[in-house]
């Protein structure tokens, strides 16, 4: 009697991809082991032992084991920041409008208008509900602002002001004019070889130096101009990348049906180049998304900052404690970053096909 | 582009002028407002303070150093700090990346799945999240000093750090003993390689290399005898001292930025072996070329030009990324710089200035070093 065909074709696919050769058997057994090994301890540390229910620090006796009730406590700090409680809903409306506003593009590709329209609703959004202080809207200072939602304010705000730069910094790399192409090369390559940290802390010690005393700027704001002059860096070298990637015999076709240079650029280069340099712009925006991170050294809170804030409570305070809020960040950034790249890859595909479209 | 050039030469200047007019307008006028902020603040500029006593102590310190020392002292135990969590950390990192995208493109199913989930968690995560996981969770639950794991009565690892052996006396002999050992089997090592590639006679290298590189030292430590003692940590009241002691911030940072960057280590070198033509291995095994040689002379220096241009990139972020010290306060350039000397002595334009030098200087640094290996792999006669 054989096995039936479904079993013959799992056990050959056994054979030849685990246990094709002695070596590969013992590979395939060690590795198991681990995977067995680390599954098992994070289970049972995360699931099996650690504490559940309730939602104060007496609901954690065991200080080493995984608590459940420090994130039930604190979520709310975690994705609000210390924003005041009865004007949370601003944040929430805020959001949801903005995401309202920007939905159409998930679903096409739209002119150019729209975007920058966009742009314009969120700026709106940020100065009139996050902020406040008209209509009888209490004002809520960037002092309190933090958690999840700083992060979200400072990714959608240094990506919305770098893409345009980087993108002129990579035209300008191009330039005919050697100074043109000398002081974008220089802005480019300088901050490209500084760290972010350094350059927060330029943004907060200096930057009050370089202006005249009377002008006070905001410090989230002076932090988030920093991230947005490296952000910038970053993304002229992507965009520089895809427009060598365009073969010069698309501009020279272009130019001999007597386009001039913006029309050439905007019409031919930049619709072709787009999806190539997505891939790159995306990793970069995933890169801005870990490192908004580090605006917890100079004292503005995002989530890890509430984290670590929320857990350093003397009732909270506990290895098990902080560890579980560690896990809770860490998952919230996987999720956060894993989808984004899922979500750019969707749109690389799609700007693939339209680029390739109105080329033809 | 080409538009330009049908313009007339005063039309097309006009853009430039106005730009390099803005530019120069624009750092004229940060000059000038520093300057009075400066006046106003009461700072005199200069760098004389860089020779004052400096007055704190540093925890690490791989060069001699006191609180009697001058900031400049202080600047350089800093930058001895940075370069050794840089260095660290790249080899770190580019040990484990190299095993995982060897794991990653393993025929086997399980290893190369393990691989993949490496490379997922750990480069979607924040490198700040994994450093403080690493100094707050796993660090700070090694044992006391009295209960420390220790390995042949040599090395100590307890929640204070890692303490091992540091050599004492003769150290410059030591050191200059390590670099001609290094020297001379690099050296060999070109030779015996150039003499075997002309004649198509003599041995394989490395059995020499390893001589000279190991015996070299090796034998000027016998000979420096008695003048080179090895100081070895001991428990004292206060927990171990004597040897040197590698700080938990500074093991926290090696190890957190060796397991984030591993990830990119890992997808790149997966990448690079993936570009390499599947021909190259037939045409390789058609030959006759065992499994190793093929690997060695074929598929490597391939993969290699397709690895080193991309790992360039995340050395760079890696070395910018040591900074992230200052959130857990390692004693490197910027927290000692930017952190305690910049709140004792308010001189915020020279030390951002020397800081952002720093970071500059290695960077290029890195990436002339790593630009001269990649015309060195560049195929040769093309």
């Amino acid at each position: 009697m054989t096995a039936p065909a479904r079993w013959r074709g799992a056990r050959r696919w056994l054979a030849e991809n685990l246990f094709s050769s002695p070596l590969n058997a013992l590979i395939t057994v060690a590795a198991l082991a681990v995977a067995v090994a680390l599954g098992a301890v994070l289970i049972e540390w995360l699931l099996l032992d650690a504490h559940w229910r309730g939602a104060s620090p007496a609901d954690c006796p065991d200080k080493n084991a995984a608590c459940w009730p420090f994130v039930r406590a604190r979520l709310d700090q975690f994705i609000y920041g210390l924003y005041p409680v009865a004007e949370r809903w601003r944040l929430n409306l805020g959001v949801a409008l903005g995401l309202a506003l920007a939905a159409p593009l998930w679903f096409r590709v739209l002119p150019v208008w729209y975007p920058a329209l966009v742009v314009l609703g969120w700026a709106a959004i940020g100065k009139l509900l996050f902020l406040g202080g008209w209509f009888g809207l209490a004002y809520v200072g960037t002092a309190d602002w933090g958690g999840f939602f700083l992060t979200v304010v400072a990714v959608t705000f240094v990506l919305v002001c770098s893409l345009p730069l980087g993108l002129a910094l990579a035209l300008g790399r191009r330039s005919a004019s050697p100074l043109i192409r000398t002081l974008s090369a220089a802005w480019v390559e300088g901050w490209r070889s500084v760290p972010v940290l350094v350059v927060l802390f330029v943004a907060i010690v200096m930057f009050p130096l370089f202006m005249p005393p009377q002008w006070e700027i905001d410090k989230l704001l002076r932090a988030l101009l920093a991230l947005t002059v490296l952000m910038s860096a970053y993304l002229a070298e992507a965009f520089r990348g895809a427009l060598q990637a365009i073969p010069t015999g698309q501009v020279e076709a272009a130019r001999a049906l007597g386009l001039n240079y913006w029309q050439t650029t905007f019409r031919v280069v930049l619709p072709q180049a787009i999806p190539i340099a997505l891939p790159q712009v995306t990793s970069n925006f995933i890169g801005l998304t870990k490192e908004t991170t580090v605006l917890l050294v100079i004292g503005l809170y995002d989530l890890l900052g509430m984290v670590q804030n929320a857990a350093a409570d003397p009732a909270w305070y506990g290895p098990g404690t902080l560890a579980t809020g560690y896990f809770f960040a860490g998952a919230f950034f996987w999720i956060l970053c894993f989808s984004i790249s899922r979500a750019s890859a969707r749109l690389e595909r799609r700007l693939m096909r339209r680029g390739l479209n109105q080329v033809r | 582009m080409a538009n330009a050039t049908t313009r007339p030469l005063g039309q097309r200047l006009i853009l430039p002028a106005l730009i390099l007019a803005a530019v120069v307008g624009l750092l004229w006028l940060i000059v000038a407002a520093t300057q009075a902020n400066l006046e106003r603040l009461g700072v005199d500029p200069g760098i004389d303070f860089l020779f004052r006593r400096a007055g704190f102590e540093i925890g690490q310190k791989l060069i001699p150093y006191s609180a009697n020392s001058t900031v400049l002292a202080a600047f350089a135990v800093a930058l001895v700090n940075t370069m050794v969590l840089g260095f660290a950390a790249i080899a770190g990192a580019s040990l484990i990346g190299v095993l995982i995208g060897a794991a990653r493109l393993s025929r086997n199913w399980l290893l190369a799945r393990l691989g993949a989930v490496y490379v997922e968690t750990f480069r979607n995560v924040p490198a700040l999240l994994q450093v403080f996981f690493w100094y707050y969770v796993v660090l700070s639950s090694l044992p006391l000093a009295r209960d420390s794991y220790q390995w042949f009565g040599l090395a100590y690892l307890n929640n204070r750090g890692l303490f091992v052996p540091a050599p004492e006396g003769a150290v410059s002999g030591l050191l200059l003993a390590l670099l001609a050992g290094f020297i001379g089997a690099f050296a060999l090592g070109r030779a015996l390689k150039h003499r075997r590639e002309a004649t198509g006679r003599g041995w394989p290298a490395w059995p020499f290399v390893l001589a000279v590189g190991i015996g070299v030292p090796a034998l000027v430590a016998w000979m420096l005898g008695d003048a080179l003692r090895w100081e070895v940590p001991r428990l004292g009241r206060f927990g171990y001292h004597g040897g040197f002691v590698l700080m938990p911030e500074f093991l926290a940072l090696a190890v957190g930025l060796s397991a984030y960057h591993a990830a990119y280590v890992a997808e790149i070198v997966r990448s690079g072996f993936n570009a390499v033509d599947r021909g190259q291995r037939e045409a390789a095994q058609a030959l006759g070329l065992s499994g190793a040689a093929t690997f060695r002379l074929v598929l490597l220096p391939q993969a290699m030009r397709a690895i080193v241009p991309p790992l360039t990139t995340v050395y760079l972020n890696l070395f910018k990324g040591t900074s992230l010290a200052a959130a857990i306060a390692y004693p490197e350039v910027v927290s000692v710089m930017v952190g305690t000397v910049n709140n004792l002595v308010g001189q915020p334009v020279v030390i951002m200035g020397l800081t952002l030098l720093v970071y500059v200087t290695f960077s290029l640094a890195i990436a002339a070093g790593m630009n001269w290996y990649n015309r060195r792999l560049a195929v040769r006669g093309s």
